[in-house]
């Protein structure tokens, strides 16, 4: 935990410096604003995105990279208080945690941000062409540009290595053509100093060097592409507009090899650790290769195959079985090109034979490795860095760099996916809110949105605008014709169509499109509304609309996506789809915004780690907070484990953690209690904790889900029978006593995924490995002539637990594969008390081996504490393996479906203490964000009671799951009314009400029988008078 | 399947929380289903009119999905309990109108049951396709069915029929049978009468 100063000293600085605009700066960066902080965003290319915006789909669900990451990208370019700085770098880093001076270099874009209105006549007329970094260099660009259709902030930007008029002072076409008048030749680098209370780094991953990928054929055959290069070839907006092509010949490849660990778990190149990400990558990229060509053979080379993320492990298996993909595990050493234009791998299978095949293109999964810039940030920061460069942390404090106010997340500070650096990026954003508490709120301005139009005057005129999203919609279903057919739809005045409706100079466009056509309704027809409404409703608000006169027409998750096979179908489903849109949107009517309260307090349920940390953090930030522990003693499972990777006792942790939470005055604790019953929402929870047989009532505006997991008790391998058999967290536990271990025993062995992968549990426990390295390790030392034998499927040592693994095969453990249909017998030694036979096939040997165990370890999996009664009452969806389900697995990693209520630690899914704590404080930090606003503003679908109508029967009052209903006395009637702070949208009043005279927000009778007869008229309104009365909505 | 062969015209009403995340996970998983279904996001089905199913029916679909929360894991707690009663009355109207009953299905499908939504539109768009259109199947022979089911929409609007429908639901919540087949029996008895003055003509 970082020593956090909720009421520090006043001269505090109200603003935060995050350096990376990639996912996990950006992130960081909006989770600050939200906590009521400014936010300067360094970024060191022109444009913020990172790597995400470059890659084509994201694992394991295949999301659209870029359609996820744009509203984010668009949120950030259009927060007041984020103040973007393109081509800036961080030089110096003086003054203490809460009040630094950080000194900057900004280079020159050459092009006013302000004044560019991207437009993209410049770079037509520009002379000089020059590879396209954003696309690996498979293409080319001309010297000015902007990196991305998407990119934020839209602007064009001038190379100043390849301009002719900064070089050779001719050309300087662009500057004539620009009718905005923004390109500034004299442009100079500026150097800025800023106050800022702390720093976030976040400068992302580098590149392996690419003399480790020349060593398998790259630069020297065609061929022979990088991942990063595969995953642009993949990408509609790439270079082959979404096409796989060899380099060579432009043909598509027919067998297509991907070779794992490339400058990963290799001394050579001095990169020991596990990247982590790459095995998901590729299965991603086989999977993506698959749907490009369903001919294809796709072979992947593995040593172990690494998914440990939630749901990788089953979306690995889906995709190997659905896509027929051949797993090979072992190491091509190189690649050669052989006469007919392919390349030769060669490689030792698991049975000692060598192999030989062609291949057409050979894709190498390469590594992440520390940022280029790790050693100049080191400089300028002042902080430590690890033996790979990486930021050196601590298991305990997992963000915090060496110098305090300084914290670092995302791939500096590990290699890592998606969702762990956005959590991280929480995180980090609930230690600078805590850090800088005094000061919040004291350098941010309020949104300002101009005046709402007042169209009840106005004609309906609805526009239209359907998504190309790349290739994802336009691959399928043909967008111009509905387009077309859109513009033929009574009531649409203006339709067109977009290539990614998302990004920013789409919505700038939208805004002046709504103001020029004067348009009073406004149709989207792309992805689904659950993600992307809020995007849209923002920019109406931008336009000066109410942000209730929007739908959308769900044409990708709902179409294009699942008829990838029946485009024409497809097409037809999308009209359908959009002239019922339509006919809804003819029918929307502006409905007002209510601002309602936020208790300024929350509840933690789970009083382990997890709930420790999270109730620190937001105790940290200035709130109160109630912790509730079911068990009689803080502390929960963590306290099993005996020695952290480093030899640090984690039990020491924790107790002092469980002092700091019992000595804070804004945390109250409950221990021996659990939660009876939870009602309201976000910003005004009330909860009734139970303790024998005493019920106290808890009012909260959060919740943060703490509740952990258990170890699973295994069936078999005689657990339970002998006592020679124990689990790891026996054995943990034996490490730590006085004798652990007795001098008889000679040989110890483990097996892995004792119940997990496919047995009782299906998923991958993600910790088991690195808990047996640990432990292999703690004997090896204890005993160093112990014999040692793992039994494993894959050793899933990610990260730089890789260094682990690397030491216990050094010390002398040995490690053997097996089977999942082949799994070790165990059976009693003759005597009792004689060692356990341990059976099990050696694939080089081809023959079974048997074991002598004095002692056999078993490493079984996590598995949650019972959470379906919270999730019942919190109305929270679980996964199938009873983990709670994240409300987005990328970028949504610690919310739930339910606003206000977040979760961490094994609740949400198997994981290591680091990662645990980086979670609570990431859960901790979204969870202040209602805390820090103050207020909500629910969204308005809320039901309203037409008094006149109403025949005071009281239906209403009694269906109604939130008593948001109540009856009044209007004269003598009896009539209903709702109370709109504590109605959620439900629409059960409506469905029942007798007279009909209850109606809801967006979803009224008028607008959803105006789609039903949409859904009913598929005639082709082009033969149709158009806007006839009759067929608008009549409310 | 070819363009000669018939493809019927299905209207979904999916409740944003369960339903309607599970078709969109279907799509982020690539699943694939038949394209017969053209969906009609509520927040709940507890929203569902029970005169929508009819209307749908009325103006064109030969079947009518209504998907929702598991019970029990209604999103507003009792939504769906009141949708299955809802469409208890759409199965009873169906029935008295001499219409297969089996055009009409209410089922659910968890956020997280992507594969599930696909396996219940895949089966439902079968089992329609195999009704064939709407009218000719029925083999009523009668009047066009589709004018008797606008008609029982607007009865479904009507007071008396809401009336019963608000009874069955007080039971409902009283006894706390949720089975389909108890809201079906309640539905018949509070609802029998308004449906006898509707369908009396019948086709």
């Amino acid at each position: 935990m970082n020593e956090v100063h909720p009421s520090g000293p006043a001269d505090r600085q109200g603003s935060v410096l995050v350096v990376g605009g990639g996912v996990a700066g950006v992130q960081a960066a909006l989770d600050l604003t939200a906590l009521g902080f400014k936010v300067y965003l360094l970024e060191k290319t022109a444009a913020i995105g990172g790597v995400m915006a470059r890659l084509d789909k994201t694992f394991p669900t295949n999301d659209c990279s870029l359609c996820i990451l744009a509203p984010k990208l668009v949120e950030a370019g259009r927060d007041p208080n984020i103040e973007i700085l393109t081509k800036s770098e961080l030089l110096e880093l003086k003054g203490e945690a809460g009040n630094f001076t950080a000194r900057l270099r900004r280079k020159s874009r050459f092009v006013d941000e302000e004044t560019c209105t991207g437009c993209g006549l410049c770079t037509i007329y520009c002379l000089k062409q020059i590879g396209d970094d954003f696309n690996e260099n498979l293409s080319l660009v001309h010297a000015i540009h902007i990196d991305y259709a998407q990119a934020v902030p839209a602007s064009y930007h001038i190379d100043p290595q390849a301009c002719l008029q900064l070089n050779h002072d001719t050309c300087g076409l662009c500057a004539v053509v620009c009718r905005a008048g923004a390109i500034r030749f004299g442009g100079q680098e500026e150097i800025i100093d800023i106050r800022v209370g702390s720093v976030v780094l976040a400068p992302g991953f580098g590149r392996v060097d690419s003399e480790v990928l020349r060593q398998y054929g790259w630069g020297r055959f065609r061929d022979v592409i990088s991942a990063f290069e595969h995953e642009r070839l993949m990408c509609a907006s790439g270079p082959t507009g979404g096409e796989i092509l060899r380099p060579s010949d432009g043909r598509h490849p027919k067998k297509i090899a991907f070779l794992q660990c490339i400058g990963s778990r290799d001394e050579r190149c001095g990169n020991n650790y596990c990247s982590s990400v790459c095995c998901m990558y590729a299965i991603k990229q086989a999977t993506l290769a698959r749907e490009h060509d369903p001919e294809a053979e796709i072979t992947l080379f593995f040593l172990d195959i690494r998914t440990h993320g939630k749901g990788f492990d089953a979306a690995r298996e889906r995709a190997t079985r659905a896509n027929n993909f051949r797993i090979i595990y072992a190491r091509p050493p190189r690649v050669e090109d052989v006469f007919d234009g392919r390349l030769l791998l060669t490689w030792v299978d698991e049975t000692g034979r060598h192999q030989f095949e062609k291949f057409d293109l050979v894709v190498l999964s390469q590594g992440l490795e520390a940022p280029d810039d790790a050693k100049a940030l080191r400089q300028a920061c002042g902080i430590e860095l690890n033996r790979y460069d990486f930021a050196a942390t601590g298991t305990y404090t997992p963000l915090q760099t060496s110098r305090p106010g300084v914290y670092v997340i995302g791939a500096f500070q590990g290699p890592k996916d998606i969702p762990d650096s956005v959590t991280q990026a929480g995180g980090a954003a609930g230690l600078c809110s805590a850090l800088q508490a005094a000061a919040r709120n004291t350098e941010t301005v309020q949104a300002e949105y101009p005046a709402e139009r007042d169209i009840s005057e106005e004609e309906v005129r609805i526009g239209v605008f359907v998504c190309h999203c790349g290739i994802n919609i336009g691959g399928v279903v043909d967008v111009p014709a509905v387009t077309a057919y859109a513009g033929t739809l009574p009531g649409v005045t203006y339709a067109t169509d977009n290539l990614y409706s998302c990004s920013q100079d789409t919505q700038k466009l939208l805004v002046d499109i709504i103001r020029e056509q004067r348009l009073n309704r406004i149709v989207v027809a792309a992805c689904t509304p659950r993600t992307h409404e809020p995007l849209f409703q923002a920019t109406l608000r931008d336009a000066g609309l109410n942000r209730s006169l929007f739908e959308m027409a769900n044409i990708r998750d709902q179409c294009s996506w699942v008829h990838m096979q029946e485009p024409e179908k497809a097409t037809l489903k999308a009209r359908d789809l959009v002239r019922m849109a339509v006919a809804k949107a003819a029918c929307l009517v502006p409905l007002a915004e209510q601002q309602l309260p936020v208790i300024p307090a929350a509840l933690v349920v789970g009083g382990g780690l997890a709930g420790l940390t999270a109730a620190l953090a937001i105790a940290g930030q200035g709130y109160e907070c109630t912790l509730v522990e079911q068990g009689r003693e803080l502390g929960g499972r963590g306290l099993l484990l005996s020695a952290d990777r480093h030899g640090a006792d984690p039990r020491r942790k924790i107790e002092a953690l469980v002092n700091k939470v019992r000595k804070n005055q804004l945390i109250t604790v409950h221990t021996g209690t659990s939660v009876a019953a939870i009602s309201g929402y976000v910003g005004s929870f009330t909860t009734t904790l139970a303790r024998s047989g005493q019920s106290v009532v808890v009012n909260h505006g959060v919740v943060v889900i703490a509740t952990g997991g258990r170890p699973y008790t295994p069936k078999k391998y005689l657990y339970g029978e002998s006592g020679r058999v124990l689990t790891q967290m026996d054995l943990e536990k034996r490490l730590a006593a006085k004798r652990p271990l007795a001098a008889k025993i000679r040989q110890v062995v483990m097996i892995q995924c004792v119940g997990s992968r496919g047995e009782d549990l299906s998923y991958c426990s993600r910790v088991c490995c690195g808990q047996a390295l640990k432990n292999a390790l703690r004997l090896k030392k204890l005993r160093p002539d112990l014999a040692v034998t793992v039994y494993y499927r894959d050793m899933r040592a990610y990260g730089f637990m890789e260094d682990d693994y690397r030491e216990a095969r050094q010390l002398g453990v040995i490690f053997s594969r097996y089977q999942p249909d082949r799994p070790p017998l165990v059976s009693p030694g003759r005597a009792r008390s004689s060692p356990l036979k341990v059976k099990a096939f050696d694939e080089l040997l081809g023959e079974d081996i048997e074991l002598d165990a004095d002692m056999l370890v078993l490493s079984v999996g996590i598995e949650p504490e019972e959470t379906g009664r919270l999730a019942r009452m919190l109305k929270v969806p679980l996964t199938a393996e009873k983990f709670f389900l994240e409300a987005h697995v990328k970028l949504r990693p610690v919310d739930l479906a339910v606003d206000g209520v977040y979760v961490c630690g094994l609740a949400h899914g198997p994981k290591t203490m680091d990662e645990s704590i980086a979670q609570a404080q990431a859960a901790a930090g979204r969870a202040c964000q209602p805390l820090a606003r103050g207020s909500i503003t629910p969204e308005p679908v809320v039901s309203q009671i037409d008094a006149a109508a109403c025949i005071g029967c009281g239906a209403c009052e009694m269906f109604c799951p939130y008593k948001a209903i109540e009856m009044y006395k209007e004269g003598k009637m009896r009539k209903a009314r709702t109370i709109t702070a504590s109605c959620k949208g439900c629409g059960i009043c409506a469905a029942r009400c007798p007279s009909m005279a209850v109606d809801m927000g967006r979803f009224s009778l008028h607008s959803i029988q105006a789609q039903i007869r949409a859904f009913g008229s598929p005639m082709d309104h082009s033969t149709e008078p158009q806007g006839e009365e009759n067929v608008l909505c009549n409310v | 399947m070819s363009s000669a062969t018939y493809e019927p015209r299905i209207l979904g009403f999916l409740c944003n929380w369960c339903c309607y995340t599970a078709a969109d996970s279907a799509g982020v998983g690539r699943y694939q289903y038949p394209p017969n279904l053209r969906v009609i996001r509520l927040m709940c089905t507890g929203r569902l009119d029970p005169s929508f199913p009819l209307e749908g029916l009325a103006d064109g679909a030969d079947g009518i999905f209504v998907g929702g929360c598991h019970p029990g894991e209604c999103h507003y707690q009792t939504g769906n309990y009141h949708a299955l009663v809802s469409a208890a009355l759409v199965h009873e109207t169906l029935q008295r109108l001499g219409i297969d009953r089996q055009r009409f299905l209410i089922d659910w499908a968890s956020a997280a049951e992507g594969p599930n939504f696909v396996r219940i539109i895949t089966a439902f768009t079968r089992q329609v396709a195999e009704l064939g259109p709407l009218g000719p199947a029925e083999g009523t022979g009668a009047a066009d069915p589709r004018q008797a089911l606008a008609h029982a929409a607007e009865a479904a609007g009507g007071r008396k029929i809401r009336i019963g429908l608000i009874n069955a639901s007080r039971e409902m919540m009283k006894s706390g049978d949720f089975s389909r087949e108890g809201i079906a029996a309640l539905v018949r008895a509070k609802c029998d009468k308004a449906l006898t003055g509707l369908t009396a003509g019948g086709l």
